[in-house]
C-alpha cells in the first residue's frame, strides 16, 4: 500500500509538469483553435536559457522568473513573425507551420547547445520526508507546489483581471471583441507569450529529472497532448485534471503492469489519446461544439 | 447643428462584389438618424464601413477626423459603439463580463460606477442575471445587454443594427424608449438601421432610405412619414 | 494550401525524358550513388502516399513513418524468420500495411483534422518503443540484418550487354525501386484523374457539399488512408531491402517530418511534387553534412554540431517559409512562373479580358 501511495505521489508530481505544458496547449487552442506542436520545443529552449543564466552565476530563484519573462517575449515574437502572416490560413497550414517551428527550434537548440545531455539544477533537495508513512522527496513536493502556483496564477489572470477578460473575449469572439475595442491581434500575441511562459515552467521542472538536451520534451509533449485531450482541449481546468490523471496513470502502469514497464510508458500516453479521441472526443470538461474544424 | 459623422461618396463591398455605390450621409451631433431600406440595400454594410469591418473608398469623417485606414479597434476607441447585426453578444462569457468588456477601456472609475447604476435602472433584468452565462438570455434580454454594453462604452455615437429584429412588439417599444432616453439625457448621437420604418421614423429626426447601395430618399423623418408616395414605395406601410 | 493546380496539361514528352533519365542514370554513376538515388525514390513513393492522403483527401497524417516501419518490419520478418525471397515480400508488406491503414482510417473518420494530426504524431513518437517490445520477432534494439539479393541472370546479362560492366547489387535494388516508383506514380496519376480522385478532392474541399452530391465520404476517406498506407508499406519494404537493415531507430519521428517536408516542398496535390520533394528532403541533409565538414575553415566542433543540427534547422525553416510564401511548393512556383511567362508572351491583350487570377487563399 505504501509503495502504491509512493507511486501516486510521484505521479502527481510528474503530472503537475504535464499539466503546465497541457495548459500552455489549451491557452493557444483557445486563442486560435490550433494545437501548437512546437509547445514542447519552446519549453525546451526556454529551459536552455535558464540553464545558460544559472551557469553564468545567476541564482536559481532569479533565473527562474527572468526565464519566464524571456519566454513570454519569445512567444510574442513567434506569434508576430511566424503565426500572424498565416492567421487566417486553413488549420492544416497552421499545424504544419507549428511542426516546422518545432523542428526549427529543436535544431537551433542543438546548434547552440549541442546534443550532450546536461544535468540541470533543482531548487529542491532530493531528501525525503515522511508524510504519514509515505516518503516524499522535497523535489517532488517542490514540483507540486510550483506547478500548483503557476496554474493558480493563470487561473487568476484569466478569470479575475481585465486582461484575462479581453484575452478570453478575443479568443471566443474575435469580431465582436474588435467592436468593443479589444485589440484582437495583440491578444493572440499575448496568448502565445503566456503559453510560452507557462510551458517554460514545465521544462524547468522536468529538466532535473530527465537531463537537459534538445529532445528532452519529445516524450513530455505526448503526455501533455494526452492530458489536454483527456481534459477537453479547450478547458484549462481539464488540462490540470488531465495532467494529474495522466501522470498518476502512467506511473502506476509503469510500476504495476509488467508488460508496460519503463519503456512502454509513452505508449500508455498514446493509448490515452486514442481512446479518449474515439470514445469521448470532447474530453472530460470540453463542450460539444467545435470551432474551426 | 454640426455633423458628428459624415460619409461622402462611400463605395464598399466584399471581395469582388460591391455593395455601396457612393453613399453620402450626415449625422448631426446629438440627433437620431435612421437608415432604412429593404434587405440587401446596404444598411448593414454602411455601418460596417464606418467601423472598418469592410473595405471602403470615399471619405468617412467622425468629429472632423477622417476614419480612412483606421482599424476597427481604433475607430471604436475613438468613441463609436457599434451594436452589430446579431447583437455581438459574447455567449461564452457571463452577462457581467459582457458589461465589463463595454467599460474596460474607461479610466473614469466613478463615472463608470454611475453608468452601471443607470444601466441597471434601464434594464433591471440584467442586474438579476449578472452572474449567468450570456447564452442563457432570451433574444430581448440579449438586445438589452448589447445596448447596455454599448452605453457603458460611453460613446459619442452609437450605431445600432436592427435592434427590433426578432423581438415582440412590446419589448421593441420599451427598447426604443430607452434608446430615446439615452440619446436625450446622455447626449449620445444614434445612427439607427431598421427594417421597421414606422418605429424608426418615430424616434429619429432625420432619415435616409437606401436602395441597392445608393441613397434613394433623404429628409426629415416627419416629412418622410407624411409623404404617401415615399411610404408606399420605400417604407412598405 | 491544398488547392489544385489548375491548367497545365501533363507534358508527355517531359514524363518520357524523366523516365529515361532515371532508367539510364545508374549506368553512368557509381554504384554507391545509385543506392542513394534508390533511397530518394523510396522516399518519393512514401511521400506520394502521404500526398494522396494530405493533398488529395485533406487528412493530415504526421505518423507516416510508422506505416513505413510496419512495411519494413513485415518485409524483414518474412525474409528473416520465414526465409522468403525479400523481393517477393514487398507486395505482401504493401498490402498488409494498406490493410492496417484502411482499418486505422475507420476510427480516424471520427476525428477532426486537428485531432487526427495529433493522434498520428503521437503514434510516430511512440513507434520506436513499440517496435522494441516483441524482441523475438523484431530483434529488439538490435533490429534485423538482411542479406541483399544479387541481380538475377537476365538482369545481369541485359545490363552487361548494354553497358559492358557487371551489375552490382545496389544497381539491381535501384531498378527494383524505380520499377515500383513508376508503377505507383502511374497508379496515383490514374487515381486522381478518375472518380476516386475527384471524390477525394470534393471531400477535401468541403465534406457537406461532397455528401450532398452523393459522395460516399466514409468510404473514400478510409480508402485514401488505405492507399496511402499501402504506398508507405511498399516504401518501407524497399527501405529494408535497400539498407539491408532495420532497427527501431531507423524510424524516428523525424522520418515522419521528413516525409511531410518532402510533400510540402514538392507541392501538395500534384503528381510530380512528391518526386521533387523527395529529392530535396533526401539530399538536403546529406549534402549539407558533407559540405560542412569539408570546409577546413569551420572548426571541427562547430562542424559536427552543424552536421547534427543542420537538417532540423533547414527542414523547419523550409516548412515555415514554404507554408507562408509558397503553399503550393515547387510545383506551384513552377506553375506560377509558367503562367506569368505565358501571359507575358501573349502580351497585354490578355489582361484586358479581366479574368481574375485564382485566389491564393481559397482551399
Amino acid at each position: 500500500m505504501q509503495a502504491f501511495l509512493q507511486q501516486v505521489v510521484s505521479g502527481i508530481a510528474i503530472g503537475g509538469i504535464f499539466a503546465s505544458l497541457a495548459l500552455a496547449l489549451v491557452l493557444i487552442y483557445n486563442a486560435m483553435g490550433l494545437v501548437n506542436f512546437a509547445q514542447g520545443e519552446m519549453a525546451m529552449l526556454a529551459t536552455f536559457v535558464a540553464y545558460a543564466l544559472i551557469s553564468r552565476g545567476m541564482s536559481y530563484w532569479i533565473a527562474f522568473p527572468v526565464t519566464l519573462v524571456l519566454a513570454f517575449g519569445g512567444g510574442v515574437v513567434i506569434q508576430r513573425v511566424v503565426i500572424r502572416p498565416v492567421e487566417r490560413a486553413p488549420i492544416l497550414t497552421l499545424v504544419i507551420i507549428t511542426l516546422g517551428l518545432a523542428t526549427l527550434l529543436n535544431g537551433l537548440a542543438g546548434f547552440m547547445f549541442g546534443y550532450v545531455p546536461r544535468s540541470f539544477p533543482s531548487a529542491f533537495s532530493a531528501q525525503t520526508i515522511d508524510l504519514l508513512g509515505v516518503f516524499i522527496s522535497y523535489r517532488d513536493l517542490g514540483v507540486i507546489v510550483v506547478s500548483g502556483l503557476v496554474l493558480l496564477a493563470v487561473y487568476l489572470l484569466l478569470q479575475h483581471t481585465t486582461v484575462g477578460l479581453t484575452l478570453r473575449a478575443a479568443a471566443h469572439h474575435p469580431e465582436a471583441s474588435r467592436l468593443l475595442g479589444v485589440q484582437v491581434s495583440w491578444m493572440l500575441g499575448l496568448g502565445w507569450g503566456l503559453a510560452a511562459a507557462v510551458g517554460a515552467v514545465s521544462g524547468i521542472m522536468v529538466a532535473p529529472i530527465l537531463l537537459l538536451e534538445p529532445n528532452m520534451m519529445q516524450s513530455i509533449i505526448i503526455y501533455a497532448f494526452a492530458a489536454a485531450v483527456l481534459g477537453g482541449i479547450e478547458s484549462p481546468l481539464g488540462a490540470v485534471v488531465g495532467g494529474l490523471t495522466v501522470g498518476v496513470t502512467v506511473n502506476l502502469a509503469g510500476a504495476y503492469i509488467p508488460f508496460v514497464g519503463g519503456d512502454l510508458q509513452l505508449a500508455v500516453g498514446l493509448a490515452i489519446i486514442i481512446v479518449v479521441l474515439i470514445i469521448r472526443p470532447n474530453g472530460l470538461f470540453g463542450r460539444a461544439a467545435t470551432r474551426r474544424v | 447643428m454640426t455633423a458628428l459623422l459624415e460619409m461622402e461618396a462611400v463605395h464598399a463591398g466584399y471581395g469582388q462584389t460591391s455593395v455601396l455605390h457612393g453613399v453620402s450621409l450626415s449625422v448631426p451631433d446629438g440627433s437620431v438618424v435612421s437608415l432604412l431600406g429593404a434587405n440587401g440595400a446596404g444598411k448593414t454594410t454602411t455601418l460596417r464601413a464606418i467601423t472598418g469591418g469592410v473595405r471602403w473608398t470615399g471619405d468617412i469623417r467622425f468629429g472632423g477626423r477622417s476614419l480612412r485606414r483606421m482599424s476597427t479597434e481604433d475607430v471604436v476607441r475613438g468613441g463609436i459603439a457599434h451594436v452589430p447585426e446579431g447583437r455581438g453578444i459574447l455567449t461564452e462569457l457571463t452577462v457581467d463580463e459582457n458589461l465589463r468588456l463595454g467599460s474596460h477601456l474607461r479610466r473614469d472609475t466613478k463615472e463608470v460606477r454611475k453608468d452601471y447604476d443607470r444601466v441597471f435602472e434601464y434594464f433591471p433584468v440584467l442586474k438579476e442575471r449578472r452572474g449567468l452565462s450570456a447564452s442563457t438570455l432570451s433574444g430581448g434580454e440579449q438586445q438589452m445587454l448589447a445596448l447596455a454594453r454599448a452605453f457603458l462604452m460611453k460613446p459619442r455615437l452609437m450605431l445600432l443594427d436592427e435592434p427590433s429584429l426578432g423581438l415582440a412588439p412590446m419589448i421593441v417599444r420599451s427598447i426604443f424608449e430607452i434608446i430615446r432616453s439615452i440619446n436625450q439625457s446622455s447626449r449620445v448621437t444614434v445612427l439607427l438601421v431598421e427594417q421597421n420604418a414606422r418605429i424608426a421614423l418615430d424616434l429619429s429626426t432625420r432619415a435616409y432610405v437606401l436602395e441597392v447601395g445608393r441613397v434613394a430618399v433623404e429628409g426629415e423623418s416627419e416629412e418622410l412619414q407624411g409623404k404617401e408616395s415615399v411610404r408606399r414605395s420605400y417604407l412598405g406601410y | 494550401m491544398l488547392q489544385r493546380i489548375r491548367g497545365a496539361p501533363p507534358r508527355y514528352w517531359l514524363v518520357g525524358v524523366v523516365v529515361l533519365f532515371f532508367v539510364g542514370f545508374p549506368t553512368v554513376i557509381s554504384s554507391f550513388l545509385a543506392s542513394e538515388w534508390a533511397q530518394a525514390l523510396i522516399l518519393a513513393i512514401a511521400i506520394m502516399g502521404l500526398n494522396i492522403l494530405v493533398g488529395y483527401s485533406g487528412q493530415l497524417s504526421l505518423g507516416h513513418g510508422a506505416f513505413m516501419a510496419l512495411g519494413a518490419y513485415t518485409s524483414a520478418i518474412l525474409a528473416h524468420h520465414f526465409k522468403m525471397d525479400i523481393v517477393a515480400t514487398i507486395p505482401i508488406a504493401g498490402l498488409l500495411t494498406g490493410l492496417v491503414g484502411f482499418v486505422f482510417g475507420i476510427p480516424a473518420l471520427r476525428l477532426s483534422a486537428l485531432y487526427l494530426a495529433l493522434a498520428t504524431f503521437a503514434l510516430a513518437v511512440v513507434t520506436p518503443s513499440l517496435i522494441k517490445r516483441p524482441a523475438g520477432l523484431t530483434g529488439g534494439v538490435q533490429g534485423i540484418i538482411l542479406t541483399q539479393p544479387d541481380p538475377p541472370g537476365f538482369a545481369q546479362s541485359a545490363y552487361g550487354f548494354l553497358t559492358g560492366t557487371a551489375m552490382t547489387s545496389d544497381q539491381w535494388i535501384y531498378y527494383i525501386c524505380l520499377f515500383c516508383a513508376l508503377i505507383l506514380f502511374w497508379f496515383a496519376w490514374n487515381l486522381v484523374r478518375h472518380r476516386p480522385g475527384r471524390a477525394m478532392r470534393a471531400i477535401r474541399d468541403g465534406e457537406v457539399a461532397a455528401a450532398a452530391s452523393g459522395v460516399n465520404i466514409a468510404g473514400y476517406k478510409t480508402l485514401a488512408f488505405g492507399i496511402s498506407a499501402f504506398y508507405a508499406g511498399i516504401a518501407g519494404a524497399l527501405f529494408a531491402l535497400a539498407t539491408g537493415f532495420v532497427s527501431p531507430d531507423t524510424f524516428p519521428v523525424s522520418l515522419s517530418i521528413q516525409l511531410l517536408v518532402g510533400a510540402v516542398v514538392g507541392g501538395l496535390a500534384s503528381i510530380p511534387g512528391p518526386l521533387l520533394g523527395a529529392i530535396f528532403a533526401y539530399f538536403l541533409p546529406i549534402e549539407s553534412s558533407q559540405w560542412v565538414p569539408s570546409q577546413s575553415w569551420i572548426p571541427d566542433q562547430i562542424a559536427s554540431t552543424v552536421k547534427n543540427a543542420g537538417p532540423a534547422v533547414t527542414y523547419g525553416a523550409v516548412l515555415i517559409l514554404i507554408m507562408i510564401f509558397a503553399p503550393n511548393g515547387i510545383v506551384g512556383l513552377v506553375y506560377r512562373g509558367y503562367v506569368a511567362l505565358n501571359r507575358r508572351l501573349r502580351g497585354a491583350a490578355d489582361r484586358e479580358t479581366g479574368q481574375m487570377p485564382p485566389n491564393p487563399q481559397t482551399v
